[in-house]
């Protein structure tokens, strides 16, 4: 039964996918009540599968009983359960948020099933070109979800998003494309061996690693390929944003993870480290490129996405580091991002929704206004910065003794500079926050009304419910006990670190 | 040497801790939320004052929180190093706290909960870095510190208040991240963090180039918070903060972390033999001796009393880092009991000047002539700790500078005793003025000070506690400014410095301000005394003697 479980957990939230359009006919407001069934039969599966792999087993599960190579294989193993776990973990927190905040057509609720959907794919799957349909299923997925905004310009910003991800997603198709020419197979752990025997250093690998890469980190996000998120993510619903913040640009950075590790193995960079060069030369540059231009943003929501293309460019030089604690730290980071970030957009929400408030400056005194939204932006935005012993200091932890171990200190110091520079765009909210009285002249200007989200205006509810706030203090709570649970995590990755590093 | 597992240390840390959601509580009764901050504060110091015996008879006390990562083993170890800092800060609080409420309440500040909750914190922070046994741990509590005590700095929420927030975090943050590289790459070389008496093995025989790196990082990280010359100018901004502040953590608390830091990195990481070898010992010596000449001479251009003090302050500082580098048992001995002396003398003098501030609203030196009349405990107070600053004998200054002093000579290093020398000197040149207007000047009559009042001089430095102006005449007027000072004019004996008519005669028997305000003053006064008369009975001296007892030591620089 458990072999079953890879599968599962990409059929059943397909399946449940179509549920609310079809129920629609006849209900209203049918979509959330699905979504929370759908995910929570999701989370069932993800623990199921995580307790059989956190230990060093694999599963691997042939679809449609083609035999690999041949065939689509599933495989998952500890890396792949921690993923599944955050993916139906923050799916099912961030339905408590959209409860009262998200849009609530039906048609909404079928879009987050099919990106659950696709995110899982990708997660799980052991074959190139699969991994490009989950790809585009999540790509398509998220547009759609980006759209639902009620304002022109999420129209938009979800155009440019199609538009470059479509780009990205090509690109990666090309690179597989000229993979399985060389190599003749689809399957990961076949091309890996028939790529070692083409030569890595041949010309038709080293354009199929370039395309490939290169699509991933446009779906990433780094600098500078980046330019969708900002737009994407200010203007996309809150629940939306929270969701495709905490997990869309994560997923792609395991795949990425996952295609470098076990596709062009370790082996690879050692026969090319011009590779291994350059990417660390663009994560680099990403950290510090999106933390200038995260400090001079004035909308909060575009600040946090430059963050991430900050926070993602330190999540990639720990896997190009290619070693057992640089990779442990990168998955610490990206779990721990997911959660901060995650959070953030929640609690920027919130504060929007209750006070209307969406630019740097009307953060003033904010702590007076919204006491709980503000401590947890707070504690967020600290854990971000790095401060001990919440979990970005720990991911970071782990990529700097990456760095000190593999001897690339210029990484280093960009490394521990981005501490810095993380900071520099924080520390101005939470100064405004708890020490700037606001300014009352301006004040009302700013101001706009509180917004519901909904396309169907909504006359009864609260701007802001229980659950969404419990959504962002569980949140903060979680990213400072999530860098105290790291040794389990670690321990449990080891034996699958150690075999897919090769070591 | 015996290990005693406890959860005591633990306990002292989180003593404090746990008073913050009690304190923020409370916040609309405040004598019940003053109330839990003592509670607090008397805890932390019997159970940190329960380790002192034990401590002195060669037991520590070790609590071990577990490994929460490669390379993060986060553990408590009572040594007598991390007893001696504790002690003092613990100490300290207790009579900080009890000056907070004269100043508070004198003030009317506002926002007083999350002042009393933000002082727990910086606290258990302090108490954290006392008693860390490895530096990743050190380093945990470091960065806490500063993210506790960024509230107090910007209490005031004015402008320059919110500016020297930002300044102080840049710095300090700054300062943290050189201590993240420095200990990744000690990680690196040895594979532990944990604090060795002796240095740690192998450090500097792995790799003498990378271990000079690592100090170098380290020893810039730690010295940001020890105001080390040139990363010192966040300090004199910090005096926006409310005087308990100013005086409890940047005169004893965090100052004195970094100091602690240098300190374990000199003894306890790299172990003075270490050092010596790597040819670290030298450099770190002139940069200490440089800034103890250096702010000693910028404080002679200070109108501001607390500036003044700042940069005395930075100057102090280095002694202690001065007596670490040098290495020889006498100056490690100087540099070590400074760290208590200093800790009383300066307190005091804080403590004096947010007093003047809340009885008369004087922040200026300038203007502070004949205050001695209205003010006669404090200012002789002021005059006690002032004197033991230049190094007087029988106060507390001057047992550890005659350390220092010996210690320099011994080891060959007279330019370092000369330094120090020049430095008492100059200590005398800037409080000298202060006592000696205070007590036989007054405002119609007073000398000219021409090094502040010179056009090049100090005059127009960063307004403190509420930045009012002061330009001879009533200020009721302060525009614009978010000032919670203003709403407390209410308070008896108030009254505005003014020209004309000089100051009010008060008596020696405290009437001239509150006894919440007054205690405190005599109590660090009288530890200053104690330090200096009898060091050994205030158990100071003999923790030291410990510390130094179980290192090995270098006698010469060259």
């Amino acid at each position: 039964m458990i072999e079953h479980v890879p599968v599962l957990l990409i059929a059943l939230p397909i399946l449940a996918a179509v549920v609310p359009t079809i129920l629609g006919i006849r209900f209203d407001r049918v979509g959330w009540p699905v979504a929370v069934l759908g995910m929570l039969v999701h989370a069932a599966l993800a623990v199921a599968l995580a307790m059989t792999v956190l230990g060093g087993r694999r599963i691997s599960y042939e679809v449609g009983g083609f035999l690999a190579p041949f065939g689509i294989e599933l495989v998952a193993d500890a890396f792949t359960a921690i993923l599944v776990l955050l993916i139906g973990a923050v799916g099912l927190a961030v339905l408590a948020y959209a409860r009262t905040a998200g849009p609530r057509t039906n048609s909404f609720y079928g879009l987050y099933l099919l990106l659950v959907a696709g995110l899982t794919g990708m997660t799980v799957t052991g074959d190139v070109f699969n991994l490009y349909v989950f790809l585009e299923i999540t790509g398509l997925a998220a547009y759609g979800m980006v759209a639902t905004g009620d304002r022109a310009d999420a129209a938009v910003a979800a155009l440019k998003y199609l538009l470059i991800g479509t780009v990205g997603a090509s690109l990666y198709l090309l690179g597989v494309g000229y993979a399985f020419v060389g190599t003749g197979t689809l399957n990961m752990a076949d091309m890996a061996e028939k790529l070692a025997t083409l030569g890595y250093d041949s010309p038709l690998v080293l354009t199929a690693f370039g395309l490939v890469v290169g699509g991933l980190v446009v779906k990433i996000a780094l600098y500078p390929l980046h330019t969708w998120q900002p737009d994407a993510y200010s203007t996309a619903p809150d629940s939306v944003s929270t969701l495709i913040s905490a997990l869309v640009s994560t997923v792609a950075a395991y795949a990425l993870a996952r295609i470098l590790f076990s596709v062009f193995t370790v082996d690879f960079f050692l026969a090319v480290p011009i590779a291994q060069y350059a990417l660390l030369a663009i994560a680099s540059v990403s950290i510090v490129a999106g933390s200038l231009l995260a400090v001079t943003q004035t909308d909060i929501q575009r600040m946090l996405a430059y963050s991430s293309v900050s926070q993602f460019g330190l999540v990639v030089v720990g896997i190009a580091l290619a070693t057992p604690i640089a990779v442990v730290g990168a998955i610490v980071h990206l779990v721990g991002h997911a959660v901060m970030k995650g959070g953030l957009f929640a609690a920027s929400g919130i504060v929007r929704r209750k006070t209307g408030v969406k630019s740097v400056e009307e953060f003033d005194g904010l702590a007076d206004r919204a006491p709980i939204a503000a401590a947890c932006f707070a504690v967020l935005s600290l854990a971000m910065v790095g401060v001990p012993p919440a979990v970005g200091f720990v991911g970071k932890w782990y990529i700097v003794v990456g760095a000190v171990r593999a001897g690339q200190w210029a990484v280093l110091a960009v490394v521990l500079a981005s501490t810095l520079l993380t900071l520099a765009y924080f520390l101005r909210l939470i100064e405004r926050m708890y020490f700037t009285a606001p300014d009352h002249g301006a004040g009302h200007d700013g101001e706009s009304e509180p917004v519901g989200d909904a396309p169907v205006a909504d006359g009864g509810q609260p701007a802001v419910s229980t659950g969404m706030v419990a959504l962002i203090v569980v949140a903060s709570i979680t990213a400072v006990a999530l860098g105290l649970v790291v040794p389990a995590i670690e321990s449990a990755l080891q034996p699958t670190l150690l075999e897919v590093l090769g070591l | 040497m015996s290990e005693v597992d406890t959860l005591l240390p633990l306990a002292a840390i989180l003593v404090s801790a746990l008073a913050i959601p009690v304190i923020l509580a409370l916040g609309k009764r405040p004598n019940l939320r003053e109330g839990a901050t003592f509670v607090a504060a008397f805890l932390k110091f019997a159970i940190v004052a329960s380790f002192v015996p034990g401590v002195l008879a060669g037991t520590r006390y070790v609590t071990d929180l577990g490994v929460f990562a490669t390379g993060i083993e986060l553990s408590l170890r009572v040594d007598a190093l991390g007893l001696l800092f504790a002690l003092l800060a613990s100490t300290l609080w207790i009579v900080a706290s009890v000056y907070s409420i004269g100043y508070m309440r004198g003030l009317s500040e506002h926002t007083q909960t999350r002042y009393f909750a933000a002082f727990a914190a910086s606290l258990a922070a302090t108490i954290g870095v006392a008693f860390s046994a490895n530096l990743l741990t050190l380093f945990l509590f470091y960065e806490l510190l500063t993210v506790a005590t960024y509230p107090l700095v910007t209490h005031d929420e004015t402008p320059e208040a919110r500016a020297a927030g930002r300044k102080y975090l840049a710095y300090t943050f700054g300062g943290g991240v050189a201590v993240l590289g420095g200990t990744a790459l000690i990680f690196w070389l040895t594979g532990t963090t944990a604090f060795t008496p002796g240095g740690i093995a192998g450090l500097v025989s792995q790799d003498p180039t990378v271990a000079r790196l690592a100090f170098v990082l380290l020893a810039g990280g730690f010295g940001v918070k020890a105001a080390l010359m040139p990363m010192h100018s966040w300090l004199p901004d910090a005096m926006v903060a409310p005087t308990p502040v100013s005086g409890l953590l940047h005169a004893v608390a965090v100052v004195k972390s970094g100091v602690f830091g240098i300190a374990r990195l000199v003894l306890d990481v790299y172990g003075t033999d270490g050092v010596a070898e790597l040819g670290m010992s030298l450099p770190l010596a002139a940069i200490a001796a440089f800034t103890l000449v250096a702010a000693s001479i910028i404080a002679l251009r200070q109108d501001n009393l607390k500036r003044r003090l700042a940069y005395s302050t930075i100057s102090q500082l280095s002694y202690i880092v001065l007596g670490l580098a040098l290495l020889d048992e006498y100056a490690l001995i100087g540099g070590l009991l400074h760290i208590p002396a200093h800790g009383f003398m300066k307190l005091t003098l804080f403590l004096c000047a947010g007093a003047i501030h809340v009885e008369t609203h004087t922040d200026n030196i300038s203007e502070m002539a004949g205050i001695g009349r209205r003010m006669p405990i404090t200012m002789a107070a002021f005059a006690i700790a002032a004197a033991g600053m230049a190094g007087i004998p029988l106060l507390a200054g001057f047992v550890s500078k005659w350390y220092l002093v010996i210690g320099a000579v011994n080891t060959g290093g007279t330019i370092f005793a000369g330094a120090l020398l020049l430095s008492g000197i100059l200590n005398i040149a800037y409080f000298w003025p202060i006592v000696y207007q205070a007590f036989f000047e007054s405002p119609e009559q007073h000398d000219d000070k021409p090094l502040i009042e010179h056009p090049r001089g100090g005059r127009g430095g960063v307004r403190l506690d509420g930045g009012e102006e002061r330009d001879g005449s009533d200020s009721e007027d302060d525009t614009g400014q978010v000032d919670g000072q203003d709403g407390g004019r209410a308070h008896a004996g108030e009254e505005h410095h003014d020209h004309g008519t000089g100051w009010e005669r008060r008596d020696w028997f405290g009437s001239e301000a509150s006894w919440f305000v007054l205690a405190p003053i005599l109590a660090t006064a009288t530890g200053s005394i104690l330090i200096g008369v009898a060091p050994s009975i205030v158990v100071f001296l003999e923790i030291i003697e410990e510390i130094v007892d179980a290192l090995p030591l270098v006698v010469s620089l060259l």
